[in-house]
């Protein structure tokens, strides 16, 4: 068929559209590639008591603009999380079609100003629910090239007043951004779960046949509570200081109750659920319904742990906040505990102080403030240790953390102060003299193995840790109602975030006409080249008659 | 970016269907002609390839950023073989006067131009994103088609026994010159930092200047000879 064919379109008339049938499905399938490719986290989204809460949509395919220059819903913003106000956050929450925040390179290193204003602004994105899809994508140098682009065009545009020619030559050159992602909208998770753990010191029972007090069942109850935090406001592991400091204390009181002659007459139970402030403390709520729950019975008091050290630094005075529902009265379990830790405290550290926040419930709200609360409601004499005196303070959901150093150290002295007070309160000691000395003392051994634990599902690495040294340890999980779910998850899976450059429509005729101006001359080149051909062999023609052997320099110089 | 950005893409290798249409070839029937110097091309393509992955070193670990000088001439003492392709596209496919050579070069041009360019151009030039790499690689491709008419016009010169011997030395410095440009000018281009457009324009310079050369013994050649 080929051997016939003398010109391009003998070919089609011959059996070249059969090929064709095949070569063109093979081209389709030959999808273009793709551009800039980033990680990125979508924002948290969850349901509690039937509130929405977090960004509740997920696929983006919008044009890029900057903080400054978006105006409709088919725009979406491309920023800089410091570069974000509360106010720019509202107007895109109502009106922009997407949100993508790039996180700073280093938290660490931010004035406390800036930090304060990244906490705020985390804490309102995560207390609302959001219509547009946000995600985050952690700091590369070639988003920030991208963000300054959109950025710095836009300055250009709005500084200079130019012509209609002007405009259109600005609007060729101009670079478009085209962002998409394609995350599925993510399914409410039906299995969705938590875990709370449970656990306690049952004290020796040579020590308790000695006294004859019966079986240690009767004697009082101290509980230690604490919440792991498992998100934020993006699915990532927060710094769970808390339970690190639950399971120091763990770990410290196991070699006081092995041992015969340090046996106390208190009951030391601990409670750890994945459900903080955020669900609403949700794991305790359930574990306090229990029928005949045994384990808190008698109790002499609770004790929560609540941001027992802020993750981030800022400005705040060093004092550790005492949350009670009601003022204590004199000569009860809380008031005297509260003497012997601000004793302690103030000679363990010189400028921490200890100081009683009154804050009573307030029923009408569908949230609680504090986890001490759900055990205040049921009777219990309960408070929150935490170094937040606000409960809305952003820093006990946030999800940035400083450097590991400087929180372990703040952390010893927060599991020094909780375990001798504890330990005064127990033995009826004087509060003045070192209890945890020698081999017993507290370091930042104890505390550094425990940071990295992230949940209580997750590789059973805490539920071991409270069997290795406790008694009656159980998991309770609570699942969401099927009819009226007191929280709810969704299915994510962090997807992908596509930056495609892009050029105006305009710019494509623009270059059409530049390319058709490109081939005329190629056109008429080509028209032109017998006449230069013949000029050329003219000259060759002289320069050889001129010289009878011509040297090649000679014709290089022509 | 768009099909309408591939198709610009594409418009910009018009000027080989000009080449065809206009210097007479369509008029003496020379598609197939050019097609068996397409094939010949692939075959060359095929056994230099059989030759550098048997023969060759190739560090994939390289950055792409860098020049590498040695692997440079190397690769390009392996495109001596493009130079045999030429030969036995001119020996084999008949052809007349001018219209042999520009059957050889077109056909060669043109074979490289879909075999390298024309994946890389449906995949990209159709995408969302958009980059300049597509148009520039098109305008490149022009200079290539200058490059290998001037090519196959030396080589045919070479083969010329009635070439004044005073011009051997030339067509051969031009040749070599010719072959080991991806040495030299890339070399050049890289340690002078030129960007991609100014790149282009030089590499054009520098195919024209071989071009007229080629062009001016040719020239002498075809008049002595009375094509």
């Amino acid at each position: 068929m080929l051997n016939e064919a003398d010109n391009l379109a003998d070919i089609f008339r011959g059996g070249l559209p059969y090929f064709l049938i095949i070569t063109l499905p093979i081209l389709i399938i030959c999808s273009p590639c793709l551009a800039s490719e980033f990680e990125v986290m979508a924002m948290t989204k969850y349901d509690v008591n039937g509130e929405n809460f977090g960004s509740r949509s997920s696929v983006i395919s919008l044009e890029a603009k900057s903080l400054y220059t978006w105006n409709t819903g088919r725009h979406c913003v491309l920023a800089r999380l410091l570069d974000i106000s509360l106010n720019d956050f509202n107007r895109i929450r109502q009106k922009a079609g997407g949100l993508i925040i790039m996180l700073p390179d280093d938290v660490q290193t931010l004035s406390n100003e800036v930090k304060d204003q990244i906490l705020m602004l985390e804490q309102q994105m995560l207390t609302q629910s959001i219509p547009i899809p946000v995600y985050f994508a952690s700091f590369t140098k070639t988003l920030e090239h991208i963000i300054n682009d959109i950025t710095s065009t836009t300055i250009d545009n709005n500084t200079q007043d130019k012509t209609a020619l002007g405009q259109l030559l600005l609007s060729v050159n101009a670079n478009g951004y085209h962002i998409t992602v394609d995350g599925q909208n993510s399914a409410a998770n039906k299995n969705s779960k938590l875990a709370s753990i449970q656990g306690e010191f049952v004290p020796n029972q040579y020590a308790m046949q000695k006294e004859n007090t019966g079986d240690g069942n009767n004697l009082p109850l101290i509980l230690i509570t604490a919440n792991l935090k498992t998100f934020g406001i993006i699915n990532k592991y927060p710094l769970n200081a808390d339970s690190a400091v639950l399971m120091a204390l763990i770990e410290i009181f196991s070699k006081l109750h092995t041992t015969l002659s340090t046996t106390p007459k208190y009951r030391l139970g601990f409670f750890l659920s994945d459900s903080g402030l955020l669900l609403n403390f949700q794991g305790s709520k359930k574990w306090l319904e229990i029928d005949d729950n045994l384990a808190i019975q008698n109790v002499e008091f609770v004790l929560c742990l609540d941001t027992i050290t802020q993750s981030l630094t800022s400005n705040q005075p060093n004092v550790l906040y005492m949350h009670v529902s009601k003022p204590p009265k004199e000569k009860t379990s809380i008031s005297n505990y509260f003497k012997l830790l601000k004793s302690i405290a103030g000679r363990n550290s010189a400028n921490l102080t200890v100081e009683g926040v009154h804050k009573k419930i307030n029923l009408a709200d569908s949230k609680l403030s504090w986890e001490h609360e759900r055990f205040s409601m049921k009777r219990f004499p309960a408070f929150t240790l935490s170094s937040a005196r606000n409960p809305t303070s952003p820093l006990r959901t946030t999800m940035f953390k400083d450097k590991e150093s400087h929180i372990v150290e703040q952390l010893v002295t927060s599991v020094k102060n909780i375990a001798e007070s504890l330990a005064c309160y127990m033995y009826k000691i004087d509060p003045l003299s070192d209890i945890f000395k020698g081999h017993a003392a507290i370091t930042e051994d104890n505390i550094l193995p425990y940071l990295g634990i992230k949940a209580i599902l997750q590789n059973n690495d805490i539920k071991d840790g409270f069997e290795k040294y406790l008694k009656n340890v159980k998991v309770f999980y609570d699942k969401p109602d099927e009819r009226e779910p007191d929280f709810m998850f969704y299915n994510g899976i962090n997807p992908k975030l596509n930056i495609y450059r892009v050029k105006p429509a305009i710019f494509d005729l623009f270059l059409t006409f530049a390319i058709s101006l490109y081939l005329v001359g190629i056109y008429f080149a080509i028209q032109f080249f017998p006449k230069l051909y013949g000029l050329i062999s003219t000259s060759t023609n002289i320069s050889i008659r001129c010289f009878i052997k011509p040297s090649p320099n000679v014709l290089k110089r022509k | 970016m768009t099909l309408y950005h591939f198709g610009n893409c594409v418009a910009l290798l018009l000027p080989y269907y000009f080449t065809y249409k206009y210097s007479g070839l369509s008029e003496y029937g020379a598609f197939w002609k050019c097609v068996q110097a397409g094939c010949i091309y692939i075959f060359t393509q095929l056994c230099k390839m059989l030759v550098l992955a048997t023969f060759f070193y190739s560090d994939s670990s390289t950055n792409s950023g860098e020049f590498n000088f040695f692997a440079e001439i190397l690769r390009c003492s392996v495109d001596v073989a493009d130079l045999l392709g030429f030969a036995l596209i001119l020996s084999r496919i008949p052809g007349k006067g001018h219209s042999k050579l520009i059957t050889a070069g077109l056909g060669w041009a043109t074979a490289e131009v879909i075999l390298s360019r024309g994946i890389m151009l449906w995949v990209g030039a159709r995408g969302t994103e958009f980059s300049w790499i597509y148009i520039q690689k098109c305008l490149e491709s022009n200079v290539l088609l200058v490059q290998h008419l001037s090519t196959a016009t030396l080589i045919w010169l070479f083969t010329r026994h009635d070439l004044n011997k005073a011009l051997k030395p030339l067509v051969s410095i031009l040749l070599a010159v010719t072959i080991f440009k991806g040495v030299w000018l890339e070399g050049l281009l890289h340690i002078l930092s030129i960007g991609p457009w100014t790149a282009i324009a030089v590499k054009a310079l520098v195919a024209a200047i071989i071009g007229f050369c080629s062009l001016n013994i040719y020239a002498c050649l075809a008049q002595q000879i009375g094509i």
